[in-house]
């Protein structure tokens, strides 16, 4: 007890040389706690987005491989065709059924006209059919025309918040039931209960232009709901028709749409979306797929774009935070240790005037520890207060020059003005409209604490071991010769 | 009377000389006794006094405290608890004040005293120095009190054995003869063993039993007759 009452009385008598220690504490403290909180609450921002995007895996046509392809099967003297690949749904399901996913959900779209239905904006046109430019160099569609659009199991907008089913509506949960919009039920002078016919084609794979090989097919649907519509009507598309009119979608079951698909002929797509349990686990469910039978043309996915749009400001920040804390902590802990050493020389009477009264050498030890301790708790308190203070204000700075930079990096994309793209990859780098998180709420949690204290402690255990290691050299019949 | 303290055939050779500066020493201390070693500068008198403070160890010989050598037992222990010094440059705490000093002392060696404040302010007045001048830093004290404020530090743990180097050096006269009364009064009114090492006349004048030292032996020059 006894030594941490001289420990501390001996604070206030050497008060010049522990303001000097305390103060670069301080200051080693307000910087790693700055830093830490960043870091942590950066690694909490990286994680979530992480799991988000690179959790959700598709599969994107390689247009470099699909060449490859194409080259490979091309007869002598006919023209490189390039299709664009497929993937049998019935494979979809089977790459679905795996232990790497959390979910994997399918969504199917089709084309259709129905006599029931009047479409909005009908005076526009259809559209779904092959397209042409004319001379004056806008497209004009060629053959079928159609009207609406047939979703399988596409609820992505009633998730955003963007459709809401109106009182009295039920999602589709059988085969043949649809729901949509209430403009277009409204227009179609239709009821819920009411049935509607849509018709729409199948085209076979080996169709030539001119030479094409149909199959028709139709669906009868109950209608179980409508829906407010807050989407944008035409997507921002160039495209104005009644088909593009997202008024006019039907929504169905998945299954509905699927039993109507036939081997080798296009008209039904279908998409699936995968979410693995952990985005770590993206080779291994690649692996996966590829031995199921996925087609090499296609790569598998996360959405990185997205990903690298939104967090790579935060990345940075955190990078950063990291390299900071590694400086201070370097650069600060080897001060600390030659003050220390200082420190302990200069105190080398002292101890040898304890050691002489008969003080052992590890109270002696205790004793200086403590002095430490004392200080860099003070110094903590402090430090904590005045870290969580400074750390948004540094955060929102850091933040902003790490999105001016990104934005400028994404402006030059690399390349001199006016350079021109050739090959690449489709879908491999796709592009993005994510904003970068322009906002990091920097927050002091339990986490950032215990580690703020273990660093404290290392800081005085720093001072500890270099106190040991003097005093255990020093002999006091040493020090009192020298000193007389 | 038993020995409190025996040097049995005590020798000491610092590192990388190549003669001893003490050479084969026997002697015997006692309680009750002022005893004191005179000898010329570099006669080994400090070096004697390190050894039976147990600041250091003989090369040779042993030192016995009682019956139990000193090889025997922790030394930071026998300094604690068995021996106080009086060191020639006092070998103060200089940031502390006077009781702070004295406090701290029985806190090493582990005093009984609860109070160990009021007791060290009655150990100090008992050497002269008021409450006062107590409170004040070693730094702030004169030469006189600093000898005063390191005389009742070597007896704040109640020792046997004093030992104390050129108590008197740096004092004035008056101060010289209430010091020396003081290290009187610790042999023969409260029976401990007072070992001083010095050149002064008036000192050997106090003591009981002289000391010689010369040529690393150690031998009785005077010694006054019991009654």
């Amino acid at each position: 007890m006894y030594i941490i009452k001289n420990a501390l009385q001996n604070l206030v008598r050497n008060r010049g040389r522990n303001l000097m220690i305390g103060g670069i504490i301080f200051v080693i403290i307000v910087s790693v706690v700055t830093a830490l909180m960043i870091n942590n609450t950066a690694n909490g921002v990286i994680n979530d987005y992480k799991t988000r995007f690179g959790s959700e895996v598709s599969f994107k046509p390689n247009m470099q491989k699909m060449n490859e392809e194409a080259r490979k099967n091309a007869k002598p003297g006919s023209p490189i065709t390039v299709r664009r690949p497929t993937i049998d749904p019935g494979d979809l399901i089977k790459f679905g059924q795996s232990d790497y996913l959390k979910e994997a959900i399918f969504t199917a779209q089709s084309k259709g006209n129905s006599e029931q239905l009047k479409p909005i904006d009908k005076e526009k046109g259809g559209g779904g059919g092959p397209m042409v430019s004319n001379n004056g160099g806008e497209a004009e569609s060629l053959g079928r025309q159609f009207y609406h659009k047939l979703l399988g199991e596409d609820y992505s907008d009633f998730k955003d918040g963007l459709r809401e089913l109106t009182e009295g509506s039920r999602f589709p949960e059988n085969n043949g039931e649809c729901i949509i919009s209430e403009d277009l039920l409204e227009n179609s002078g239709l009821s819920i209960g009411d049935t509607i016919t849509v018709t729409s084609v199948l085209e076979s794979a080996s169709s030539e232009p001119g030479n094409e090989d149909y199959i028709d097919i139709s669906w009868e649907l109950t209608i179980v709901g409508s829906y407010a519509d807050a989407t944008d009507e035409y997507n921002g598309g160039m495209m104005e028709n009644a088909f593009t009119n997202r008024r006019n979608e039907i929504i169905t079951t998945f299954e509905t749409l699927r039993e109507k698909m036939q081997d080798g002929f296009f008209g039904i797509e279908v998409e699936a979306k995968y979410y693995l349990k952990n985005p770590d686990m993206l080779d291994a469910f690649t692996e996966e797929v590829y031995a199921k039978g996925l087609s090499t043309v296609f790569d598998v996915v996360t959405d990185s774009a997205s990903y690298d749009a939104v967090v790579g400001p935060v990345e940075g920040l955190k990078g950063i935070a990291v390299s900071f804390v590694i400086i201070v902590l370097t650069f600060g802990g080897i001060i600390l240790a030659l003050l220390s050493s200082i420190a302990i020389r200069e105190r080398k009477y002292e101890i040898g005037v304890l050691r002489a009264m008969g003080m052992k050498k590890l109270k002696v030890v205790a004793g200086l520890w403590t002095e430490t301790l004392a200080i860099t708790i003070l110094c903590l308190i402090l430090g904590l207060g005045v870290g969580m203070i400074v750390a948004q204000p540094v955060t929102n700075v850091m933040l902003d020059q790490q999105i001016t930079a990104a934005e400028s990096a994404s402006n030059n994309n690399g390349l001199p003005p006016g350079a021109v793209v050739t090959g690449g990859q489709m879908g491999s780098g796709p592009s993005s409209n994510a904003e970068p998180l322009k906002d990091l709420k920097v927050s002091l949690d339990m986490l950032t604490i215990l580690e703020i204290i273990g660093i404290a402690l290392l800081l005085s255990s720093v001072s500890g071991i270099i106190s040991t290691r003097k005093i255990t050299k020093y002999e006091p019949i040493k020090i009192l010769m020298e000193r007389n | 009377m038993t020995n409190v303290l025996t040097l049995n055939n005590v020798s000491y050779q610092y590192e990388g000389a190549k003669k001893n500066v003490l050479k084969g020493i026997n002697a015997a201390f006692e309680r009750g006794v002022v005893y004191t070693i005179v000898g010329k500068s570099g006669a080994g008198k400090s070096t004697l006094l390190y050894l039976i403070s147990g600041l250091d160890v003989p090369t040779g010989g042993e030192i016995l405290c009682g019956d139990v050598s000193l090889k025997e037992i922790d030394r930071d222990k026998y300094r604690a608890e068995n021996v106080g010094v009086v060191f020639q440059s006092y070998n103060l705490l200089t940031n502390a004040t006077a009781v702070q000093n004295i406090v701290l002392s029985m806190h090493i060696s582990k005093s009984p005293e609860k109070d160990k404040t009021a007791y060290a302010y009655a150990l100090l007045e008992k050497v002269g120095i008021d409450r006062e001048t107590a409170d004040r830093k070693i730094l702030k004290l004169s030469g006189g009190e600093q000898q005063r404020v390191a005389i009742a530090r070597a007896l704040a743990h109640n020792p046997a054995i004093l030992i104390a180097d050129e108590p008197t050096g740096n004092l004035d006269k008056d101060t010289e003869s209430d010091i020396l009364n003081i290290f009187k009064s610790l042999a023969h009114d409260e029976n401990r063993c007072v070992i001083i090492v010095t050149h002064s006349r008036k000192v050997t004048a106090i003591a009981d039993v002289v000391y010689g030292i010369q040529d690393g032996q150690l031998s009785v020059i005077k010694q006054k007759k019991e009654g």
